[in-house]
């Protein structure tokens, strides 16, 4: 029966592994790969020399949202294990930027997604990892 | 980047946050509703990035150059993909899509005002 209610029409039971609250993820990983993105390369391009190292990691956060937003959109058996290779490169990579940035903030003199653990986006990033692993073992246990 | 554009889309961004969470909550898709909220969103992101054109092409600039257009034209890519996103969605979670982007919408206009009022050079 056709709806046309303007709250859009019924929704579908979430079947497959990649609708449902995995759709909201991957647009979330979307916008980090993006945000992580442009900072790197406003860094690296207009300010490399003032932080080469936190700079680096910028770019390494960057390229790590990249290929997790790829490897989630991509699925399946190969898609899977690269979403969780750089999903745990995500999780370590917040932990050790975000205590090493609270320790020596001398050393990251420009925020960096991932300093002091991603509060300059809301802890999103610190969230992120946490809800990708766990996507991961639910697709995984799935199929 | 000055408040007259920034509290219309503000607005706009959390009436669309909240449409998304409500079809969601209904356990519906998105509608019509949402898609003129997207669109008028994203009107207001491509008047600001005129107006801010027009306003640097004068003279004007903000300290973090490079930062600030990378937010401008950033910013105008997200309604679009939340839209194209939350479409091909046949869940209940489309409408969470869409609200998640407008949030994102909703915190990158005050970064970009706050960008904009660092003035540089």
């Amino acid at each position: 029966m056709p709806d046309r209610s303007a709250l859009g029409p019924a929704a579908e039971a979430s079947g497959g592994a990649s609708t449902g609250p995995a759709r909201v993820l991957v647009l979330l990983y979307g916008i980090f790969a993006l945000a992580a993105g442009a900072r790197a390369a406003v860094q690296l391009s207009t300010r490399f020399a003032e932080a080469p190292v936190a700079y680096l990691l910028s770019a390494l956060a960057a390229v790590v949202y990249v290929v997790a937003t790829v490897a989630l959109v991509r699925g399946g058996r190969g898609g899977r294990r690269t979403a969780l290779v750089a999903i745990t490169v995500e999780l370590v990579g917040v932990l050790v930027v975000g205590t090493l940035s609270l320790v020596d903030p001398a050393a990251f003199p420009d925020e960096t997604v991932w300093s002091g653990y991603g509060r300059g986006y809301g802890f999103v990033p610190l969230v992120l990892p946490v809800l990708g692993l766990l996507l991961l073992r639910r697709r995984g246990t799935a199929d | 980047m000055t408040l007259v554009l920034v509290i219309p889309a503000t607005a706009v961004a959390v009436l669309l946050t909240l449409l998304g969470l409500a079809s969601t909550v209904a356990g519906r898709r998105i509608g019509l509703l949402h898609l003129v909220g997207a669109g008028v969103l994203e009107a207001l992101l491509v008047v600001q990035a005129v107006v801010a054109g027009v306003a640097m092409a004068g003279g004007d600039a903000p300290a973090d150059t490079p930062t600030f257009l990378g937010y401008l034209f950033g910013v105008l890519l997200i309604p679009v993909a939340g839209v194209l996103w939350a479409r091909s969605e046949h869940t209940r979670w489309a409408g969470t899509v869409l609200a998640v982007a407008s949030a994102a919408v909703g915190v990158m206009v005050w970064r970009l005002l706050q960008l904009w009022e660092t003035a540089g050079a």
